[in-house]
């Protein structure tokens, strides 16, 4: 990154993939040849996307540091940014800051079995994480992967659920209700933890969805026996500077946007404020 | 030894003339053609008074984080051969000229010692506030007219703390005496001004001898960080201390120490600029994200993080100073008269009373 | 004559609380002077209310804003008891007129009003940095500064507002604490004063008089949050993401849009209540230019807001027989 933080890398959009009815995901490269080459992160960092004229907005970085063709970033539709985001076509120009924040601790990590659990949208910052561990699948133990959303049209990076099983990985995927066509489960992903109740010895879990499937979630990982710091998220926040000094992404003295996105559910039970 | 001058009041203006040809010269003066009215910092002008006797209704928080500023501009290049490819050229519209702002007060420049560290501490360095920072000089008044809303002395300051100025300055019946704290700044004295005789050197060292003595504010703000966390989740407590609060901007507006700011881009056919301004965490837009979910849905949880932010937050990460450096403008310009002392005040209490 | 009225507050809001949610009304700040809204929800605490000169505030507000302390009341829900002058009285009107609340909502202690005091313009007259004690005696403010006692005719130091009020007793009201008030004003000219002295200057020297006002606004809307009648709040236009209709510019452009859109969704509908002016840290006559809107409804649709709770404001109606439109 250049001496001025707030100053955008000039990057192109080299495709665009419809994932759902409002979640598009853009793969683009840094328009820099060799600071796209030089480019590292962790996997759960995050860039800031920019369209200049509309403004900016936190994604997390959802391809995995090994995999380097592209940055890729999902985006779902909700406000000014992301509605101008998914204008964007290939060859279209945009500025990126990254990466940010802090990401998974993928080092300690390893010769731990993994429980992803995603629902919706939410599945993109552990697609990061879950693509670094198939691509050093022998560094950790057991990957089991509870993906839900509404209905089948809603599921993101479906087109890849072939890849991530044949990296050895426990994918349980399931809908709200039933849908015709669809053969895999049924039911909310807090009742499907449930179902599958993968043991906590040894085991990290990965959460990330919308605040009420979160709070299920918690709740049913208490009970199977997880305890906090076992436990690993990441936040969202309104976010403006990505870089903890304008102040709004906070819980108490921590900045989601600096110090996270990636917490444990110690650390946020430790740093208080409003989440 | 120090550069020292004497200015005697009928040469204040002749000496800020030739001041302003060396720098940028800001002052604190009325906004508005009415003695008591409200006060600010504005460039100098030949002929304009300096308004010393008061603190101004809003501080010098401006010369350093201007409440609009350029970012970086953009412009889109329609490519000449048609298609949807298009070039932006961006610039980063840094432009900083050395400022010397003339009366400041010691709890203006207090406010920097949390501004510092917010900009500068990293692990991000904010390169228009730290840029700035370095072109800004401070001449700041030994402060005698602390009143009844002013409590400086109970975060760390004083009417004579000197912290951060680059130049002190001490008003007599016949004048000032000014004085270089730094080498540069006493380069910006060359040629101005009289030499400071031995009774006014005396009667200046008096005067700076009494202000430092004189506490300001009885608020006692040792342990608030770990008191603020305690009455944290306690929702009548913030019932009781912020029920009036009409979560309007004010009081983050006139304070010398609230930075928190916004990023919009502008846009004008193919131009554009991104801007960085001044926001308020008063304002459900500040945390209000896409999706309709506000972590701080009402005036309690915003007023609670302003008071956590200055008194629990930034005494955690930064060392244990405080985001607050006592000016009183908040209590001063609070349309429903909040008193951020008694809300601190009470959090160290153990009874809900107020 | 204040500590009589004080106490048959005091008394009757002791009477009326057990069958309330809560009373609001006005009570001493940290300042020796200047009034702060309490809500008085124990009976412990009606000792904080206050009344006279010093109660500033228009404390209507807080019945509809957000948190608003129960917009949408539960069955059963107590009453809410609020103090109010004659012209909060107004702004309490108008909020029912607009069905922001029933009148069975709140239990009103009508406070007739000899004016309110303006500390801007005591401050012209006296140092107000270290006052000791400030108080009333009957139409005289006395101040004392620790060296002096100052004693200031109260009708030289009173809000703008006050000066052309019509309606110092409360419109609206379930007990009234006090000897009713003399107008100081009965009629549109002499309420309007202020509008026609700057109405009767040429074009260029308003446009400069606004400029170099509103030059001064800092964007921090206490104008507009102190209004009681700025219903939208959250969700006020000048802060709207999508569509941004004002940048976060901070020239005369953009601020003269803010005060303009502000007064605008207030036509037909402020009360003069100057709550707005008295919010301003930068002491520019915002109610000037709601004034101006108030005279023209006067006088082109004969209609005062908040004087009648059945009335319908003309601008939130229209008849498409209307010749006049």
């Amino acid at each position: 990154m250049n001496n001025n933080p707030y100053l955008p890398e000039m990057a192109t959009v080299q495709e665009v993939i419809t994932e759902t009815g409002n979640i598009r995901t853009l793969r683009v490269t840094l328009d820099n040849k060799e600071r796209m080459d030089q480019f590292s992160f962790r996997p759960g960092q995050v860039g800031q996307l920019s369209v200049f004229g509309t403004g900016e907005s936190t994604f997390v970085i959802n391809s995995p540091p090994t995999r380097k063709d592209y940055l890729q970033f999902s985006v779902m539709k909700t406000g000014e940014v992301t509605s101008r985001i998914h204008q964007l076509n290939a060859g279209d120009k945009v500025g990126v800051r990254a990466p940010l924040g802090n990401g998974f601790d993928f080092e300690a990590m390893k010769g731990h079995d993994i429980l992803f659990i995603g629902g919706g949208i939410g599945m993109a910052p552990l697609r990061t994480l879950l693509l670094y561990m198939i691509d050093n699948r022998a560094d950790y133990g057991d990957i089991t992967v509870i993906y839900g959303a509404r209905s089948p049209k809603d599921l993101c990076f479906t087109y890849e659920f072939a890849d991530w099983r044949a990296g050895n990985v426990n994918l349980v995927l399931t809908v709200d209700a039933e849908f015709p066509g669809w053969k895999e489960r049924v039911g909310f992903v807090p009742t499907v933890l449930n179902e599958e109740a993968p043991s906590p010895n040894n085991r990290l879990a990965v959460v990330c969805g919308p605040p009420i499937m979160i709070k299920f979630v918690l709740f049913n990982l208490k009970e199977l026996g997880y305890e906090d710091p076992q436990i690993i998220t990441t936040l969202e926040k309104r976010m403006k500077c990505g870089i903890g000094i304008c102040g709004r992404c906070n819980a108490g003295s921590k900045y989601v946007c600096l110090d996270g996105p990636v917490f444990s559910y110690d650390q946020i039970r430790a740093m208080g404020g409003e989440l | 030894m120090a550069v020292k001058i004497f200015i005697a009041t009928d040469q204040l203006d002749s000496v800020l003339e030739k001041l302003a040809t060396k720098i940028d010269l800001w002052i604190p003066a009325l906004l508005k053609e009415d003695k008591s009215g409200p006060t600010g910092f504005i460039p100098y002008e030949p002929g304009k008074s300096p308004v010393f006797e008061r603190q101004t209704t809003l501080p010098t928080k401006k010369l350093l984080l201007p409440q609009v500023e350029t970012l970086l501009r953009f412009e889109y290049k329609k490519d000449p051969e048609g298609g949807s490819t298009s070039s932006i050229v961006v610039d980063d519209a840094r432009q900083v000229r050395p400022t010397l702002v003339f009366g400041a007060r010691s709890c203006d420049v207090r406010a920097l010692i949390t501004m510092d560290r917010v900009f500068s501490q990293g692990p991000y360095v904010d390169p228009y506030y730290v840029e700035r920072r370095k072109n800004t000089f401070f001449a700041t008044l030994v402060c005698e007219q602390n009143d009844s809303k002013c409590f400086c002395s109970s975060v760390g300051g004083g009417p004579a703390d000197m912290e951060g100025s680059h130049l002190k300055i001490v008003k007599l019946d016949e004048g000032y005496v000014v004085e270089a704290l730094t080498k540069e700044a006493g380069s910006l004295l060359e040629g101005l001004g009289e030499a400071v005789d031995k009774a006014k050197d005396t009667k200046a060292g008096k005067i700076v001898k009494e202000a430092s003595k004189r506490i300001v504010g009885d608020l006692d703000t040792k342990g608030c960080a770990e008191a603020f966390r305690n009455r944290f989740a306690q929702n009548d407590f913030w019932v009781q201390m912020v029920s009036q609060c009409l979560s309007c901007g004010v009081c983050t507006y006139v304070c010398p120490t609230c930075y928190c700011f916004t990023i919009t881009d502008e846009t004008q056919n193919l131009k554009g600029e991104r801007m960085r301004s001044w926001d308020s965490c008063m304002f459900s837009q500040y945390t209000l994200e896409a999706s309709g979910h506000n972590p701080r849905p009402t005036k309690l949880e915003r007023y609670r993080n302003r008071v956590g932010h200055k008194f629990s937050y930034i005494p955690e990460k930064y060392e244990g100073i405080l985001g607050c450096c006592g000016c009183g403008r908040c209590i001063r310009s609070c349309p429903v008269t909040i008193d951020i002392r008694q809300v601190v005040g009470n959090l160290k209490e153990n009874s809900n009373e107020q | 004559m204040l500590e009589t009225d004080r106490n048959q507050l005091h008394k009757l809001v002791e009477e009326a609380l057990p069958e309330l949610d809560m009373v609001i009304g006005w009570g001493q700040s940290t300042d020796s002077f200047q009034t702060t809204p309490v809500f008085v929800r124990d009976a412990k605490q009606i000792s904080q209310l206050t009344l006279g000169p010093f109660c500033s505030q228009n404390l209507t507000g807080y019945l509809v804003k957000p948190p608003a302390l129960d917009a949408a009341p539960k069955e059963g829900a107590k009453p809410i008891g609020i103090c109010v002058k004659g012209c909060d009285s107004r702004s309490l009107v108008a909020l029912i007129q607009e069905k922001f609340l029933t009148r069975e909502r709140v239990r009103i202690f009508g406070i007739p009003c000899r004016g309110t005091v303006d500390w801007n313009k005591v401050g012209k007259l006296v140092d107000l940095s270290n006052v000791k004690s400030a108080t009333v005696e009957e139409d005289v403010l006395v101040v004392d500064d620790s060296q002096t006692t100052h004693r200031i005719k109260l009708e030289e130091v009173l809000a703008r507002k006050c000066y052309g009020c019509r309606y110092p007793n409360p419109l609206i009201q379930d007990v009234t604490i006090g000897e009713p008030a003399t107008p100081r004003s009965t009629s549109i000219e002499s309420s309007y004063r202020d509008v026609d002295r700057l109405d009767a200057k040429p074009l260029e020297e308003r446009l400069d008089f606004w400029q170099s006002e509103l030059d001064r606004c800092i964007r921090c809307y206490a104008c507009r949050n102190a209004c009681p009648l700025c219903v939208c709040q959250d969700k006020c236009i000048i802060e709207s993401r999508e569509p941004r209709w004002l940048t976060q510019r901070v020239g005369i452009p953009e601020k003269f849009l803010f005060h303009f859109i502000h007064a605008m969704h207030l036509a037909g509908r402020c009360t003069g209540c100057g709550e707005c002016e008295r919010a301003c840290p930068m002491d520019i006559p915002v109610t000037l230019i709601k004034e101006k809107l108030n005279k023209i409804m006067e006088e082109r649709l004969g209609y005062s807001a908040g004087l009648d709770v059945e009335a319908v404001p003309p601008l939130l109606t229209f008849n498409p027989g209307d010749t006049e439109i």
